[in-house]
């Protein structure tokens, strides 16, 4: 059966770097269906392609770069991409979402997807211009930062118009938590920041891929498509975080995480900072940033663009805000906003970075690392010089930024010493800005999430702020700090948030979960209900946990950072909390219909149509 | 026997009320819905949630049956599905729902006041209007609410901090209900605004209505 829904190409590259070889796979309408897109399809090939013991910088990792049905059509917010490998970071499964016109152009070049394997003897990148595919030499570009890698390579091929995703030196030296920039100019980028996908990209010697297409992107009933649109916007831009999004960016919700308890300060160990006043984006707004910028097809548009050094560069967002700034104790809205440009130039998640640094600082403050491990560096809270030299030298992996590189698993098993008590990770990737204790659902979902700690792959956090869930049978309002109902409540948000990532749409447009079910089957042609989205939204998430099961995960892993479970914070919006995780895992469990183990059963994986490749996964 | 409207006219009477009620302002650009039972079946079209109201098409509708599941259409249904679900459940006699946010109607009931017989209309069309304690809208709770309000007879009832439903036996009369009530509403609210109390119909009046109509 081949691929007929509209939406689709329907057809992915594949490149194979060591043999110099592509080829087309074509796209069945049942694995569309089954699956969707984006970080589903992801899904699918890893799991069928990567045999789950492989080192991640191995030459059979397998790295995958998926579009959705709805990138690039009418729908709002979908210039979207999913990129998805076995994660250096968490040794499981690794998956990095971006937004930027990248995934539309490979679209219009007739692909819904490309999928590198194997690996490059020299640094090489790709040209893809509709059906023409080049394995190109990126020797003079090798070891260039993200914003110069996006010039040389449009210098390269004549052409300022393609779009490129690339590394930078971060992703080359093998960061495990370097990122993926998409479109780094100008004024960009925008990032597939976790779970080190720039580190496998680095791996196999591959810096870029360029993109330039000159197809169209199909629509069963556009007409339909656009018309609903229209009428539906005035609903989607009246939710309260949209509209404090378009007015501020993301780091307009500062004040509102900071009053819940829920932005980190100091490692996850303090409640109430009074630096917090310097970081809301009213301030923030006054102080750096330059201009207001959208994503493809964005009524939000919660890109800020800010000057620094008399360059207009992309902004901090709210992650990088906490990371860069709050964790650390850093107040300077500039020092973030050059940190984050670091962090951009050098290709590095900002997340795990901040992190990482957090969890060197607190152990130095208690004795645990020395200037001794630090090549004299005096480690302290607070000190933006400080964050700006570790980030340079995680970045060209010197000195003491080589153990920071490794984030912070690793690098606190690594040193030893009782450090492992403060390295704030879920299954290797590092907590993101949202503490948990002040939102107990989100402790759950950080221990569930197949990529580690992740706050985008379900935002329960919304939920626990009183939004409800018609569609999703979420009629409650739930109280933010009850553990009881969270099991279900997670479940379902994580399978949502999976079909989204499929389809793909930014999470930021709060389009009704059944209206998503409309669009899908106006672009594609063929009707699609809720319930039938839902169960592939379970599909794809019950295939991750196989995956990750393979790899050597269990129950066991299924935990939080031990601060989170039992040290309260003493002041602030969640003050006195910590998170009930045992009674919410048992919940959750059960309404997932996986035994005492956390291994989905056999009737579930049957139902969901995906037994037989568990079944290869596990053996 | 054969039904007077096909399906198809059904669906754009129930866009033309909801149309209707948009330009009379008794719904705003996103809130109320209008449905209406399929002739001799369990199942109902009824307007989609979040879409602009003044300019509904009979494609933007949905077909559900009594249980709320998605029969036929795309959209995403009006969230207040359940309260339809459970009148059309709790009265056979009511084959079309309006649930608008008539803002006259809706300040009396917040001042405690109650719609009264002040004209033939209001004792025609209307008959007795009830008031229905506040649920958070779209809940099960709201519908149970309303569902067991409605079982007595009603064709007017009002929802607390929220708005009206208004039934009839077709879409025609469940507008007009809708238009009555709010008729009635500003009639009575003009009347107190010149420091006045309505003068009423006589009850024995009244009663000959009831007789009549036997209600």
């Amino acid at each position: 059966m081949s691929g007929k829904l509209l939406g689709y190409c329907g057809r992915v590259l594949y490149i194979d770097l060591s043999k110099e070889k592509t080829w087309i796979r074509e796209l069945s309408e049942e694995e569309e269906l089954m699956f969707i897109g984006g970080t589903g399809l992801a899904a699918k090939i890893v799991c069928e392609e990567v045999d789950p013991s492989v080192d991640p910088f191995s030459s059979e990792n397998t790295l995958v770069f998926m579009t959705g049905p709805l990138t690039g059509t009418y729908v709002p917010c979908t210039g979207r991409l999913a990129v998805a490998a076995k994660s250096p970071l968490t040794l499981g499964w690794g998956e990095a979402h971006s937004s930027g016109f990248w995934g539309i152009e490979l679209k219009k070049a007739g692909f819904d997807g490309i999928v590198i394997k194997g690996s490059s003897k020299d640094p090489v990148y790709i040209y893809v211009k509709d059906s023409e595919i080049e394995i190109r030499d990126a020797s003079k570009i090798w070891g260039r930062d993200t914003r110069e890698t996006d010039k040389l390579v449009k210098q390269d091929v004549g052409d300022s118009k393609i779009k490129v995703a690339c590394i930078g030196p971060a992703g080359e030296k093998l960061v495990r938590y370097a990122c993926i920039t998409v479109e780094p100019e100008p004024e960009g980028p925008r990032v597939a920041g976790r779970t080190g996908m720039g580190a496998v990209m680095g791996s196999k010697n591959l810096k870029a891929i360029a993109v330039k297409g000159s197809g169209s992107i199909s629509m069963a009933d556009p007409n339909r498509l656009r018309h609903l649109i229209r009428r539906l916007l005035p609903l989607i831009m009246s939710f309260p975080s949209t509209q404090i999004q378009a007015a501020y960016g993301t780091a307009g919700e500062v004040e509102v995480f900071y009053e819940y308890g829920d932005m980190p300060m100091r490692n996850f160990s303090l409640g109430a900072w009074e630096g917090i006043e310097k970081l809301t984006g009213e301030n923030l707004a006054k102080t750096i940033v330059a201009r207001h910028k959208a994503c493809y097809n964005c009524p939000i548009g919660c890109w800020r663009v800010v000057e620094i050094d008399g360059l207009r560069v992309r902004g901090p967002e709210y992650e990088a805000v906490a990371s860069l700034g709050s964790t650390l104790l850093i107040d300077d809205p500039y020092v973030i906003a050059r940190a984050n440009e670091l962090c951009n130039r050098y290709g590095i998640d900002v997340i795990s970075a901040g992190v990482t640094i957090a969890w060197a600082i607190e152990c130095y403050e208690k004795g645990i690392i020395t200037k001794e491990d630090t090549g004299g560096l005096e480690l302290k809270w607070g000190d933006g010089d400080l964050l700006l030299k570790l980030i340079e030298m995680i970045g060209e992996r010197e000195g003491f930024g080589k153990l920071l590189g490794e984030g912070s698993r690793l690098a606190s098993k690594m040193l030893g010493r009782g450090s492992e008590k403060y390295a704030m990770h879920v299954k290797g990737l590092e907590v993101p800005m949202h503490d948990p204790r002040a939102f107990k659902g989100m402790g759950l979902q950080y221990a569930t999430s197949n990529r580690g700690a992740c706050h985008l792959q379900g935002f329960v956090l919304r939920i626990e702020q009183g939004e409800r869930m018609h569609d999703l049978k979420i009629y409650e309002r739930v109280d933010r700090f009850e553990t009881k109902g969270k099991g279900r409540i997670v479940a379902i948000m994580q399978d949502w948030h999976e079909v989204l990532d499929s389809m793909i749409i930014c999470k930021f447009l709060a389009i009704p979960p059944a209206h998503v079910a409309a669009m899908y089957s106006m672009v594609t042609g063929r009707k699609t209900l809720l319930p039938e989205l839902l169960k592939a939204g379970s599909r794809i998430f019950n295939l991750k946990r196989i995956f990750n099961i393979a790899c050597g995960y269990s129950s066991a892993d299924d935990t939080l950072p031990e601060r989170f479970l039992r040290e309260p914070l003493k002041e602030g919006g969640a003050a006195g909390q910590v998170v009930e995780l045992e009674p919410m895992l048992k919940e959750y469990y059960d309404y997932r219909k996986w035994d005492e183990k956390g291994v989905p059963r056999k009737e579930l994986l049957e139902e969901l149509g995906i037994a037989e490749l568990a079944e290869r996964l596990i053996r | 026997m054969e039904s007077l409207f096909s399906e198809e006219e059904l669906k754009q009477e129930i866009c033309r009320v909801m149309s209707a009620l948009y330009k009379r302002g008794l719904v705003s650009a996103l809130g109320g819905n209008v449905s209406a039972r399929i002739p001799n079946s369990e199942e109902f079209w009824i307007t989609p949630s979040g879409v602009f109201k003044g300019e509904l098409n009979p494609d933007d509708l949905v077909k559900l049956d009594l249980e709320c599941n998605v029969v036929d259409g795309l959209l995403r249904p009006s969230i207040e599905a359940p309260v339809h679900a459970a009148i059309y459940k709790a009265r056979p006699d009511v084959n079309a729902i309006v649930h608008a946010h008539n803002p006259f109607t809706l300040g009396l009931a917040l001042a405690g006041l109650p719609i009264e017989p002040i004209t033939v209309e209001e004792v025609m069309v209307l008959r007795k209007v009830e008031v229905v304690p506040f649920a958070f809208p779209g809940t099960d709770k709201l519908a149970k609410l309303v569902a067991e309000t409605a079982a007595k007879g009603y064709r007017a009832l009002i929802l607390q901090n929220h708005g009206i439903i208004a039934m009839g036996s077709n879409l025609v009369e469940a507008e007009a209900v809708a238009e009555t009530l709010e008729e009635v509403a500003i009639a009575q609210f003009v009347c107190y605004a010149l420091g006045k109390k309505p003068p009423l119909i006589p009850e024995r009046e009244v009663e000959l209505y009831r007789k009549l109509y036997r209600f």
